[in-house]
């Protein structure tokens, strides 16, 4: 019993001399509660370690204005109860921007989080009516929604068939859940508009079985696929349709294919295959190349060093770089030190932006949270993605019209 | 020398038969009575918030299933289920006009329903089949949930809590929600204390030990088994219903998934089953361990200066709690709840090592 | 034509994907058929073999056609292994514990396994390449054809154990434990060995699984398929496994097409837990299982 209790006592004494000492001066705080065992784990690891890997390039640097950043890291298995609780610990420490990288943990938090005045970074995921600025002033997707991504692949598939959609045929594959279903309205809409046609699959989450969808595809003879999911099923996808003699230069991806899923399908077999990008792929870029040069040279790197430059992990560096960039507007034109609101005031200052090309020209006011929607489609050639078009953006009076109904039907509530 | 036995002496059956004849544990309750009440002025909020008004909803939703496993002896691995339709039921109707109290009895009615549905499987069989059963009607309840959108809330998938109102006023604090929870789950307490004492509580326990057995001496197991189901299926669905409006203050379909489900039986039967007492620390423990686990897990890699991946941190809460729930099954199958008991034997003597009666 | 066309090729495919889930749940009705406990970490018990088998080529740099029997023997060993250190001490206790325990050991290993080997996902290369094989009009998987072949040839090595003296000892246990006993057999160590041999079945279906959707934690999510398949045979009947595969697998593949057709969308994952609910109603023991009289 005495041993028992001696040891819990062991135990609970380690754990809190070892609670890190933050330094009281010049530290701005972010919260990280990632999904990294559940459902994203295949984006989380890199995109963390990208995010990581940037506020350390940062912080190598000397910080902004002598101000260090530190980023709590924690898991949440995609779990609301578990974002919840990291969120309040994060409000507890001082936080002012957090990022959750999963969408029922972020749909969760959002209302305390408009409550408490906290910036949320939702890039690529979460709510896509959080691009109203009115309706959700902290929320920042950043980054083109999901509408946005629609959009700019149906222009490419417009702009490939010579601007002339009429009667071509084109299959949505997509996952069995609101992500996968969430880009239809804006596929009926332009549907509506340049008279396509349009039919849907969906196969049940996560994807690990497809073959009965495909075989479908394959009989709807289409001109063009587009396919809709995330992790897993996205190889599997993938798999299937090179394996139903769909022609991978027809088919388009949302932003989450990656490198993984082509490795796994084969580098060769996957040659050709279309994605939407939001982020430049790749070590071609200044700041990626900062990175390993003054991080990773110095070992202070968050992972493995052969992930960096890779899909995602490029999208983790992106979104830091965003929010780097609206602590500098805060702390220079507000003054220190930074609290949320100046943060929030500071992004939407945002014009322009590209993070030294890895992002498209990113513009973020007061009623936009979006910044413009553009992107870009890519190529698979057998070892790297290789733009196909420059940035564009499109239908985004579409996209703009149903960020409105829906942040009405929030405001409503 | 703590409970001091001197001195007590019943002269009416009523209080020989009190839920808690000796006057220390008396205290000891009231004495938690008094903390839980004044929580909120006693701890931070972020303790109050995350960790106490969880752990009190989660513990009625584990007393509801430990009646029916704990004292009615039956499997149900879809409680998750039973706790969604009680949500969904809840927020709809809030929208639709009704006033909270009365939607939170057709929250219950609703769940009860549908459990009773769950429980027309226990008729056919028991066991291992009868999980499976449940286990098969949760994804059966998912899968509606999700593909209906008149259920789910369309596109966006998640619903909005309207703010909590009770008789009219509305509740907007921190506490006034955490003293909500804790009223609801004093009640179903109170129900379950007493449970026992009362002819269901008995049928249900004669229907547990052998059913046939207690078909002879009279007791319809049918019967008692479909109560069971109806009985902890309504405190499900209130439970589901206050986690909806008071915690997550939204309900997406991803919270009531099958991992709730085996977090909900891991709960009961890491508290002991048939156990009151157990049901709370049970409750606590899978709820709060892998949050706990998770900021040790960080503060050791800290300290220690380990460079381990985030990644792999991550997973070992995931692997501590599924040990937690292999090591007590192994080492003390009666639960926490035993624990609690073999401490308290411990000190009913102390500091004497046993009595002589 | 088209029609009956179409149906064919989902029927096959789907008959294939079925005895791939047969060969999971050949797993659980070894471990049911010796012990009268349903291992529900078998899905579990899969991702580990996969995972095992992809350290092996990639870590420790194994070919192929050494790999594979190493993942095998590995989680024989570990199927033994579990069997020996939480289930021993579990005989006797109500059923809900050592399902319980099964769920706890399942959330374990859906940790463990990632964390040791990393939680992105992984490439099983069996060297099958994508090309379908073309019948007609009718495409069919060679992935799958392989794989559902060589999961029906383990199914059939399983039956024919049970006719070998192992085998015969395995069955003595799993009809009546005490009297086997009695007349000297090991019940300990058949016990353990009907583990391990879950666990090589385990490790055959991790692999054969892996290849075709890569090696992460979701391969775990077989179990409910296998549950259903296990169920709908009979939990204690190998024939069953294979009848109930094949009809799970066909139903699977072939319903959700033509109800998506008329609106109904996104069955595919409902028609399992069908399966085990309509199994259940009408007839609990499955198809070929032996109804548990239960004696008073």
């Amino acid at each position: 019993m005495r041993r028992v209790i001696s040891t819990l006592a062991g135990a609970v004494a380690l754990a809190l001399a070892s609670a890190p000492g933050w330094a009281q001066d010049k530290v701005i705080k972010f919260g990280f509660a990632e999904d990294f065992t559940k459902v994203y784990t295949f984006v989380t690891s890199e995109y963390n370690q990208g995010q990581r890997d940037y506020l350390a390039l940062i912080n190598e640097r000397g910080g902004i204005n002598g101000h260090r950043i530190e980023a709590t890291v924690v898991d949440t298995g995609n779990e609301p109860q578990r974002g919840i609780e990291a969120y309040e610990r994060f409000k507890a420490e001082g936080a002012v921007l957090v990022d959750f990288l999963s969408t029922p943990v972020s749909r969760a938090v959002v209302p305390r989080a408009l409550q408490d005045g906290i910036n949320v970074l939702t890039m690529f995921h979460g709510r896509s009516d959080a691009a109203d600025g009115e309706t959700f002033p902290t929320v920042f997707p950043a980054g083109a929604l999901y509408w946005s991504q629609a959009a700019v692949i149906l222009k490419y598939i417009s702009d490939q068939e010579g601007g002339n959609l009429k009667g071509k045929k084109i299959a949505f594959v997509g996952i069995d859940s609101p992500f996968g279903k969430e880009p239809l309205p804006v596929f009926e809409a332009v549907r509506d508009k340049e008279g396509f046609e349009l039919q849907t699959f969906f196969y049940p989450s996560p994807g690990n079985e497809q073959s009965s969808t495909w075989t479908a595809v394959r009989r709807y003879r289409p001109d063009w696929v587009v396919i809709w999911g995330a992790g897993g099923g996205q190889t599997v996808s993938l798999r299937d349709a090179v394996r139903n003699g769909i022609k991978l230069d027809r088919l388009l991806s949302v932003i989450w294919l990656s490198e993984t899923d082509t490795q796994i399908v084969g580098n060769d077999a996957a040659k050709g295959v279309l994605r939407f990008e939001g982020v430049a792929y790749g070590r071609d870029n200044p700041v990626i190349k900062a990175i390993l040069e003054e991080v990773y040279a110095k070992g202070k790197g968050a992972g493995d060093e052969k992930n960096v430059g890779s899909s995602y992990y490029n999208i983790g560096v992106a979104s830091m770089a965003i929010v780097v960039e609206g602590v500098r507007n805060a702390l220079e034109k507000q003054g220190e030190p930074l609290t949320a609101e100046k943060l929030k005031k500071g992004l939407e200052e945002i014009k322009n932006f590209t993070a030294e090309g890895l992002l498209p020209p990113l513009t973020i006011t007061a009623q936009d949270h979006q910044g413009g929607g553009y992107g870009r489609i890519s190529q698979w050639d057998g070892s790297k993605w290789v733009p196909k078009t420059d940035w564009i953006a499109a239908y985004q009076d579409i996209v703009m019209d149903l960020v409105k109904k829906t942040a009405a039907e929030f405001k409503k509530q | 020398m703590f409970y001091r036995l001197a001195g007590v002496r019943h002269t009416t059956y009523r209080s020989a038969r009190q839920l808690y004849p000796i006057p220390f544990d008396r205290y000891l309750l009231y004495t938690i009575v008094v903390i839980a009440i004044a929580a909120p002025f006693l701890f931070s909020p972020l303790t109050l918030n995350s960790y106490l008004l969880p752990w009190v909803i989660w513990s009625t939703a584990a007393l509801g299933l430990n009646l029916l496993m704990g004292w009615a002896g039956q499997v149900h691995l879809g409680y998750a289920a039973v706790m969604a339709i009680g949500a969904y039921t809840a927020i709809h109707s809030v929208r639709a006009g009704i006033p909270f109290e009365i939607a939170l009895i057709l929250a219950g009615l609703a769940s009860a329903a549908i459990g009773f549905v769950f429980g027309g499987a226990a008729l056919r069989v028991k066991g291992l089949y009868l999980a499976v059963t449940t286990l098969a009607m949760q994804s059966i309840v998912d899968w509606t949930i999700v593909h209906v959108p008149a259920i789910s809330g369309g596109s966006q998938a998640t619903l909005q809590a309207p703010t909590l109102r009770i008789f009219g006023w509305p509740i907007e604090s921190d506490a006034g929600r955490y003293w909500f929870a804790l009223a609801i789950c004093a009640v179903v307490t109170s129900f379950l204390l007493n449970v026992s004492r009362t002819s269901l509580g008995r049928a249900l326990v004669a229907v547990r030990e052998k059913d046939f057995a207690a078909a002879i001496i009279g007791v319809n197991p049918f019967k008692y088994k479909l109560l069971a189901f109806w009985c902890s299926s309504f405190i499900g669905g209130i439970a589901g219903a206050v986690l909806a409006f008071c915690y997550y203050r939204a309900v997406t379909p991803e919270q009531f998934h099958l991992e709730v489900s085996i977090q909900a039986v891991a709960m009961v039967i890491v508290g002991g089953l048939g156990s009151v007492l157990g049901s709370f620390f049970g409750a606590g423990l899978v709820l709060l361990a892998p949050i706990f686990l998770n900021n040790l897990v960080n503060d050791i890699a800290v300290a220690l200066n380990l460079p381990l991946h985030a990644e792999i941190i991550s997973h070992i809460p995931l692997v501590l709690y599924g040990a937690l729930i292999v090591g007590f099954l192994l080492y003390e199958p009666l639960g926490l709840a035993k624990v609690y008991d073999n401490v308290r034997n411990y000190f009913f003597v102390w500091p004497f090592r046993h009595a002589r009666h | 034509m088209d029609f009956l066309y179409e149906l064919a090729e989902l029927s096959i495919n789907g008959a294939l994907v079925g005895l791939m889930y047969a060969l999971v749940a050949l797993g659980i009705v070894l471990v049911f058929k010796a012990s009268s406990v349903a291992n529900l970490a078998q899905g579990a018990l899969v991702m580990v073999g996969a995972y095992l088998t992809w350290a092996s080529m990639e870590l420790l740099g194994a070919p192929i056609w050494a790999a594979i029997p190493l993942g095998i023997i590995a989680m024989f060993f570990i199927g033994r292994g579990i069997e020996r250190v939480a289930l021993r001490r579990m005989i006797g206790q109500p059923v809900i514990m050592v399902i319980m325990l099964t769920l706890g050991l399942e959330i374990m290993l859906r940790g463990l396994a990632p964390a040791v080997f990393g939680p992105v996902k992984k490439r099983l290369d069996l060297g099958i390449d994508t090309a379908p094989i073309i019948i007609g009009s009718i495409f069919i998987d060679k992935a799958y054809l392989i794989t559902g072949v060589v999961a029906l040839a383990l199914v059939a090595l399983a039956a024919l154990f049970f006719g070998t003296r192992q085998g015969i000892m395995l069955r003595a246990v799993s009809d009546d434990q005490t009297a086997s006993w009695s007349v000297g057999i090991p019940v300990e160590r058949a016990i353990g060995i009907s583990w391990g041999l879950a666990g090589v079945a385990a490790a055959a279906a991790g692999i054969l699984w892996g290849s075709v959707q890569g090696v992460d934690w979701t391969l775990s999510l077989l179990l409910i398929k296998a549950l259903a398949v296990a169920i709908l045979g009979g939990l204690d009947s190998i024939l069953g496994v294979v009848i109930a595969g094949l009809a799970v697998g066909i139903l699977e593949n072939v319903a959700p097409v033509y109800l998506e057709r008329i609106g109904i969308a996104g069955t595919r994952d409902v028609v399992a837990s069908l399966v085990i609910l309509a199994t259940v109603i009408v007839r609990p023991y499955g198809l070929f299982g032996r109804e548990d009289i239960e004696r008073v």
